[in-house]
């Protein structure tokens, strides 16, 4: 897991928000997501502090810290697990 | 049924929001195939007046880059890089990197016939979201007689190895001409050999300028009824489902297509050139051309006039762009596209004929 968050987009993998949600385009498997509003959010900030993200998800969804952290993780660890973000150095 | 993704690009769709672009880099091509609709002189088209002079420049390359950025900001996701044959522009490359680093998913189309092993790295580094190659026959003469390039077929088949062996996504497409019409299952078959679907085209495009030299070349009423008899070609004979509100086609709403010279057309197909991106912003064009406007009606209504058009409206097609072109009114539905609707109607008839009457314990 990676707490501190700060994540990189894979370039292999194309994509837009489109009708406000994003759509991610796995170009050497042919596969396509498409995510939520939440994910959206986490997947265009993808490259900023963790904490930072968890507390505008906690505010603007008026959900506790807590369990805007374990989804945001959650999400991250689905992204990396499907090869479209890769953990940056830091 | 509808997906997420297919619900989403429909919404924009339907908003006149831009996902797909097509962008022509040049007309040069290393191929003179007899039915090419370029608006360049290949080798034995029958023409009746000569070709207009090109009259503008190409875009740079810094100009293709400022297209680029304009697109990505209106949303487009999916880029075509097109021509003539694309790899034979100078810069192919630097553009394809380009439109990589703005995160399009990047489809080429092209003859193959430049795909080297080396060329074939390159596109593994670069990862479009596909190739679609044209097909011109399954064997070296048929092929050769199409596209009068000797060599042509056997430096596509090398191409399809090196591609394969790189896991490289790739879609063949035939037109389905005179030429080809006896090796249909041939060139299926060549498509399984390196893993990839073929996908037969039974309309061919008359020229940019509006001549009728492609149509030269139809297949034969015959040909296309064993077309849609076929199992396992790539053709489809489901009749359509259309729904109040459903637009005919992406024209003007989803797609934008931008020539070498940098004029905006509302598609690949619909030839009126509604600005120059040399001129002003991509999006002001888009959002105000009086063109563009009378496209994307011609798209909202043509589903009710298809209907009205052609007893066999639930198996036809209709192709704004074409018909404009062809016959100066984008609401009259083309020929070639009732043609095949008659001949995929009766199929329709003899399968349904064959399967014998449908039994069961409810109507």
């Amino acid at each position: 897991m990676y707490e501190d968050g700060r994540y990189k987009r894979n370039p292999d993998v194309s994509w837009r928000v489109i009708e406000g949600q994003a759509v991610l385009v796995h170009n050497r498997e042919g596969e396509i997501e498409v995510l939520n509003e939440v994910g959206t959010y986490l997947w265009e900030h993808a490259d900023e502090p963790l904490e930072q993200l968890v507390g505008n998800i906690s505010r603007d969804y008026g959900v506790a810290p807590e369990e805007a952290r374990r989804d945001a993780l959650e999400f991250y660890e689905s992204m990396v697990a499907s090869g479209a973000l890769v953990a940056a150095e830091t | 049924m509808d997906t997420p993704l297919s619900l989403l690009m429909g919404r924009a769709v339907r908003a006149s929001r831009p996902v797909y672009a097509t962008l022509e880099l040049t007309y040069t091509c290393n191929f003179a195939c007899r039915f090419c609709y370029n608006p360049v002189e290949r080798r034995n088209q029958r023409r009746t007046k000569p070709l207009p002079k090109p009259d503008l420049k190409p875009l740079a390359f810094e100009e293709i880059l400022g297209v680029l950025d304009q697109l990505r900001e209106m949303g487009v996701l999916y880029l075509t890089l097109t021509g003539g044959e694309p790899l034979t522009h100078p810069r192919f490359w630097d553009i394809a990197y380009a439109a990589k680093a703005r995160s399009f998913a990047v489809r080429v189309f092209s003859n193959a016939a430049l795909i080297t092993e080396a060329v074939a790295d390159r596109f593994h580094d670069l990862a479009p979201y596909c190739l679609e190659i044209s097909v011109h026959g399954a064997k070296d003469e048929t092929a050769e007689a199409l596209n009068q390039v000797k060599g042509s077929h056997q430096a596509l088949l090398r191409a399809l190895g090196h591609l394969s062996a790189r896991n490289i996504r790739v879609y063949l497409k035939c037109v389905v001409t005179r030429l080809v019409q006896d090796e249909l299952s041939e060139i299926k078959a060549l498509g399984d050999r390196f893993g990839y679907p073929v996908f037969f085209d039974p309309v061919l495009t008359i020229s940019d300028d509006g001549e009728e030299y492609p149509l030269d070349l139809q297949a034969s009423d015959e040909v296309l009824r064993k077309l849609y008899l076929a199992d396992g070609l790539n053709i489809g004979n489901s009749p359509f489902q259309r729904e109040p509100g459903d637009l005919n086609c992406t024209v003007a709403a989803g797609t934008i297509h931008i020539t070498p010279g940098g004029e905006i057309q509302p598609c690949t197909q619909w030839k009126q050139a509604v600005g120059n991106v040399r001129e002003r912003p991509i999006q002001e064009t888009w959002a105000t051309s009086p063109i563009l406007e009378e496209a994307r009606k011609v798209s909202r209504e043509m589903p009710e006039l298809i209907r009205q058009g052609t007893d066999h409206h639930a198996f036809c097609h209709h192709c704004p762009g074409l018909s404009l072109l062809r016959y100066g009114d984008a609401r009259r539905l083309e020929d070639q596209y009732v043609r095949v609707a008659r001949i995929r109607a009766g199929v329709a008839a003899e399968e349904a004929a064959k399967a014998g009457p449908r039994v069961g314990i409810r109507s």
